[in-house]
């Protein structure tokens, strides 16, 4: 076994004032060269671990145990010391890149700073060195980019930036803070591909954390897996299946497992059809602030049988939230029709009347259930309001009687009935969430991204529910996802979406196992799976194209506007 | 993960109880209570008649007589400023009451409507913004004479500005969360939304800025006053008692003016430690 | 500068010249808001004489439709002639260019106390913590409650009778006299603002040093003065300066207030006296004057935000 580069010896955390530690007594090493996955759901204690690590812990938080860098115990050294240590042999690259750059500063201004600073370079050499270092993870033109603002490059660029900079200084070992968690599966490939070259001719090592444990298996050497600031296990990525001891990893490894829960129920007249539907919004341009037309929706058209399960899977910026949003009335499509149920829903419903009729009919569930909920109401006064809409004569009882079946639909305890959102859990807001959509009784279920926001475990929780729900009360689901997995779990036919088209459509089956377009092949290939070799696939794009960050969530339409 | 979720969870409650020990918050809101009691009933308690002449010593030292003692007509201070104290107090109430629900208004509208509402209302407001507190109502005054009315309608206008600013982008940052959209599809009536959800969360915000409002309008109202185109002698504002107390200053008697700037401090530094508190509450409560 | 520049340049020009010509109108209808005949409206509310009458009639163009009658006000304002005041039986260019040094100097005067010790004092409060943070938020809670005539009244008291080190009295003769004697004045206008940006500034800087960039720079070992300058100061420095802009530009209209409590004759004095004898054309052309003073300058600052931050000029005008 070659040299340790990192060891954590029985590390605890506490926050200022608390009882219990937020972790307890974490031990782990890193070998040269290594790759160790730190994998764990939200709340585990694995960030606050590799920032105790980097010295990023929050004021009054205590550190107990051991932390050995590069074999230097951090506790035996001088403060100015043990900043050099960092600055010298960590390489740290965080979650989001665009929160972790200085906004007002270019790219060259950062490359730079830590070699002239801590390296001691003159301006020039500085330059020079990092545009190697951009050249080495893969940034074409880097002259240019060196004189280039965050905000003028895309997330996955970004965080290329990042790992070139930790570089700077030729450390031995970079932490890896869930560096692809905000990425698209493909740009996640390409990041994770130069980080494999990296490894390879570098012999970095790296100390990987994530809440993916089918990525951390394709791509780390060692798993440990956290919960509750522990490591339950540490196990060799190779053979985790087989040798998984502990009831938590057996859990996580079951919830990325595939299972079948569709049934391929086919019917009658589509409830929902859509037809040449077309979106184009006003966008400012990332340079030059003049407003340009950005095609969000182009000539998408698909049905929906009653009871069935249609999924729209593409990344960021495809155009499948707007699509969504068409057809629950939020946004108005440029061309194109809705029908559902024969009726024509092109238009959002005018006036409050026809927005109740078509709530009967459609509910949309969120991706994030905290936002989605009104942070004042408790529980019980949501969905007595989503219930009021359509029993107006309803009495206060009434109205609570079916409050509480709804509450039983989803499987939330009535003990929760009188909380706040703020104190449920994810997985409780979402199925608050679920239950004020059923609460009309709807034939169709709009799913937009509701469950990405969500760990492992809690999606599998969900999306079994949300199954169980089809198939009890025959609602029709439309799932918005970037995640195929989940699509491929719970629907029957599958939109492929890429820049607006449907690249490709069909029953699920024929799409995700026999891909025709090119580019539903590169999203099926850029999933990590089991031997995955990441591979810089797309060059071009991210090289040529000036990497526009088009941000297409959805901009506040005023509910009051008349257009 | 951010660290701040890690160390959030409980924050209303904690603030709740923090409220319950917190020194200033007591101080301060025992100082207001005061304050509002005293420009209720302060005319009543007024030892002497405030315009009385003489009723003591020119310009004389606080004694058990004339606790803050007299002024330079021998005028009982304390008397007159318990007089004052409707005008002193009630006055910045109007303008806080006019500035903040009118701005508010406006701006709910502005961002519910948005397009061409939004940009017809934004640019009044830009214009109104531009004309500073005090030059509107020396303008208000050039028109209408002095007194107080006039500079209570211009800083009720002049104010609408911050209040509408800050209640707009609140309003279209609470409109574009996803519930609004939720409540939309689950076909909940527009005044419904209005009303049940989008004010009630704005609420905190406006009330903060209100307290912080007042505080605004006293010093500008009494600043005018100061002028000499607010409230006029013999009435006993205190900012006219402040300004007519200035030549006793040279001849060492300060109490005329300090007693009186003292009032308008602590009133402002009282409502300003309450604003402060609301804002935090709400922003505790708001994560 | 690139065209983008450039051309949000033009479009903030274009949006100050219409803030500038909306304002200008509201001031102008002054005159017809005001109760009564707009002829005594001018000549101060008093009964004026036919000649005067004549004159005012000539000189305001009342026999002209309402807009001719404001487009040959503004006309004359924009080539100079600022109009005849009727009770002062003088140009009021002469009246304005006399005080204007004056208040120019007592403002300037009044910016520096504020930028350096409200900027300083933010600064010091927010990288040290602790007790100096502490002393800093209760000095500044009582100075946001200290109002410009509280503490002239105080200065007064304590610098006039107690202690004789500076005048209270004038504004003194030649640039060193001068500035002697506006010191006092300057000390009176500038605490509340000292204040108030002392807080700006340290909360800006706090909220940018819990920014996830500084985490970036910390891990790289970058000198503290360095992250302190190039990631906090820097990227607070939009909003010190735009909300300090604001205030600042509004300095000229409340210096009145020192200059009224200290005697001293500048603009802002002026406009009080012309108010209080309902001098209306004195009142407008020097609300004018201040509109566009606050308006300028604030546009200035908004350059200077957008020159050090690009993007957010953008992301504001979405807002």
């Amino acid at each position: 076994m070659s040299a340790l580069v990192l060891e954590l010896d029985g590390v605890s955390i506490a926050a200022p004032g608390a009882d219990e530690p937020l972790v307890r007594g974490v031990s782990l090493q890193v070998a040269a060269g290594e790759v160790l996955g730190l994998v764990g759901e939200s709340g585990s204690g694995k960030t606050l671990s590799v920032r105790a690590v980097a010295g990023l812990l929050p004021a009054g938080f205590e550190t107990e145990g051991v932390i050995r860098i590069d074999g230097e115990d951090i506790a035996t050294l001088s403060a100015a010391r043990l900043v050099d240590v960092r600055a010298r042999r960590l390489g740290m690259v965080f979650q989001t890149p665009r929160a972790h750059l200085n906004p007002l500063r270019t790219i060259g201004d950062f490359m730079t700073e830590a070699l002239v600073t801590v390296g001691g370079e003159s301006r020039g050499a500085a330059e020079q060195r990092a545009m190697e270092l951009l050249a080495e993870v893969g940034i074409g033109d880097p002259e240019r980019r060196m004189r280039q603002r965050p905000g003028d490059l895309s997330g996955g660029l970004l965080q290329r930036v990042m790992i070139a900079a930790t570089l700077a200084m030729d450390p031995p070992i970079l932490l890896a803070d869930e560096i692809t968690t905000a990425l698209d599966v493909t740009t996640q490939e390409e990041v994770m591909a130069v980080l494999a070259d990296l490894r390879k001719s570098r012999n970095l090592a790296v100390l990987f954390i994530t809440h993916d444990l089918a990525l951390a298996s394709a791509v780390c050497d060692r798993i440990a897996v956290m919960q509750d600031g522990r490591i339950v296990e540490t196990l060799k990525a190779a053979t985790m299946r087989a040798d998984a001891c502990d009831p938590y990893t057996q859990r996580l490894l079951s919830a990325v497992l595939p299972a079948d829960l569709r049934t391929g129920e086919k019917g009658s007249d589509p409830v929902l059809v859509v037809e040449g539907l077309r979106k184009t919004f006003r966008v400012r341009a990332a340079r030059g602030g003049r407003r340009e037309s950005f095609v969000a929706v182009d000539d998408i058209g698909f049905s929906l049988s009653p009871g069935g399960s249609l999924g729209i899977v593409g990344e960021s910026g495809s155009g499948k939230s707007t699509t969504a949003r068409i057809i629950c009335g939020l946004e108005r499509p440029d061309a194109g029709s809705v029908s559902v149920k024969g009726e024509d829903w092109t238009l959002p419903a005018r006036g409050t009347a026809g927005r109740r009729r078509r709530a009967r009919i459609a509910q949309m569930v969120f991706q994030d259930p905290y936002l989605s909920l009104d942070r004042r109401q408790t529980v019980r006064q949501c969905l007595r309001e989503a219930v009021g809409v359509h029993r107006r004569s309803d009495s206060l009882a009434e109205l609570d009687a079916r409050v509480d079946e709804l509450l039983e639909a989803v499987r939330l305890d009535l003990a929760l009935a009188d909380r706040r959102p703020r104190s449920l859990s994810g997985g409780q807001r979402q199925r608050v969430a679920i239950a004020r959509a059923l609460a009309a009784d709807p034939e169709i279920l709009v799913l937009d991204e509701a469950v990405s926001a969500l760990d492992v475990t809690t999606q599998v929780e969900i999306l079994t529910l949300l199954d169980r729900i089809r198939r009890e009360t025959g609602v029709a689901l439309l799932m918005i996802s970037h995640d195929i997995a989940a699509v491929r779990r719970l629907c029957d036919y599958v939109v492929v979406m890429q820049a607006g088209r449907a690249v490709e459509q069909g029953p699920i089956a024929d799409v995700l196992d026999r891909p025709k377009a090119e580019y539903t092949r590169l999203l099926l290939d850029s999933i990590p799976h089991e031997g995955w070799v990441p591979q810089r696939r797309i060059p071009a794009r991210t090289q040529s194209l000036p990497s526009v960050a088009t941000s297409t969530t959805p901009v506040a339409v005023p509910p009051g506007r008349k257009r | 993960m951010s660290v701040g979720q890690l160390a959030g969870g409980r924050v209303p409650r904690a603030a709740r109880h923090a409220a319950r020990r917190d020194v200033l918050f007591i101080a301060a809101a025992a100082v207001m209570a005061v304050v509002v009691l005293v420009s209720l009933i302060g005319p009543f308690l007024a030892p002497y008649d405030p315009n009385q002449l003489y009723v003591g010593p020119v310009s004389g030292r606080p004694s058990a007589a004339h606790l803050l003692g007299t002024d330079d007509l021998g005028r009982d201070i304390l008397s007159r400023m318990l007089a004052g104290s409707p005008t002193s107090v009630f006055a910045p109430v109007v303008v806080v009451i006019l500035a903040t629900s009118l701005g508010s208004v406006v701006a709910v509208v502005s961002a519910w409507f948005g397009g061409w509402v939004d940009a017809v209302l934004t640019r009044i407001i830009e214009v109104i913004f531009a004309i500073p507190g005090l030059v509107l109502a020396v303008l208000a005054v050039s028109m209408f004479g002095k007194g107080v009315i006039a500079p209570v309608i211009a800083l009720s206008i002049a104010y609408l500005p911050v209040v509408s600013r800050l209640v707009r982008i609140g309003a279209r940052t609470e409109l574009g969360k996803p519930y609004m959209a939720a409540l939309r599809i689950q076909g909940v009536g527009s005044l419904a939304i209005c009303f049940r959800h989008l004010v009630p969360a704005l609420l905190p915000a406006i009330l903060a800025q209100a307290a912080i409002g007042f505080g605004y309008a006293m010093l500008d109202l009494a600043a005018i006053s100061f002028l000499g185109l607010g409230a006029q002698p013999p009435s006993s504002d205190w900012g006219v008692m402040i300004s007519s107390g200035q030549p006793s200053l040279l001849a060492g008697a300060p109490e005329q003016s300090v007693f009186p700037s003292l009032m308008v401090v602590l009133t402002v530094l009282a409502v300003n430690i309450l604003g402060a508190r609301v804002t935090e509450w709400a922003e505790a409560a708001d994560r | 500068m690139s065209a983008s520049t450039i051309r949000q340049l033009l479009g903030k020009l274009g949006a100050l010249a219409l803030t500038l010509f909306l304002s200008s109108v509201v001031i102008f209808s002054s005159i017809l808001l005001t109760p009564g005949d707009p002829v005594a409206a001018i000549a101060g509310g008093r009964r004026p004489t036919p000649e005067m009458i004549e004159a005012i009639r000539e000189a305001h163009h009342l026999d002209q439709p309402v807009w001719l009658q404001y487009l040959y006000w503004i006309g004359d304002v924009l080539r100079g002639d600022l109009g005849t005041s009727f009770l002062y039986k003088a140009p009021v260019v002469d009246l304005i260019a006399p005080r204007l040094g004056v208040t120019v100097l007592l403002v300037l005067y009044t910016i520096v106390l504020i930028v350096i010790f409200g900027i300083g004092s933010g600064i010091l409060a927010a990288r040290r913590g602790g007790a100096v943070d502490k002393t800093v938020l209760v000095a500044t809670s009582v100075g946001v409650a200290m109002p410009t005539f509280v503490v002239a009244i105080l200065l007064i008291w304590v610098f006039g009778r107690l202690l004789s080190w500076f005048p209270v009295y004038g504004a003194g003769e030649g640039l060193l006299d001068t500035l002697y004697h506006l010191t006092l004045p300057a000390i009176s206008l500038a605490v509340l603002y000292i204040a108030y940006l002392s807080r700006i500034t340290r909360s800006a800087i706090v909220a940018q040093q819990g920014a996830e960039h500084v985490d970036t720079a910390m891990v790289r070992g970058i000198p503290r003065g360095r992250i302190f300058r190039n990631h906090v100061f820097l990227n607070a420095s939009p909003q010190i300066l735009s909300i300090s802009g604001a205030t600042v530009a509004g300095l000229f209209a409340v210096s009145a207030i020192a200059e009224q409590a200290f005697g001293i004759g500048g603009i802002g004095s002026l406009l009080v006296e012309a108010a209080a004898r309902k001098d209306l054309p004195v009142v407008q052309v020097l609300s004018l004057l201040l509109v566009a003073l606050f308006v300028v300058l604030n546009a200035v600052i908004d350059v200077v935000v957008a020159v050090i931050d690009p993007d957010s000029a953008k992301s504001r005008r979405d807002a």
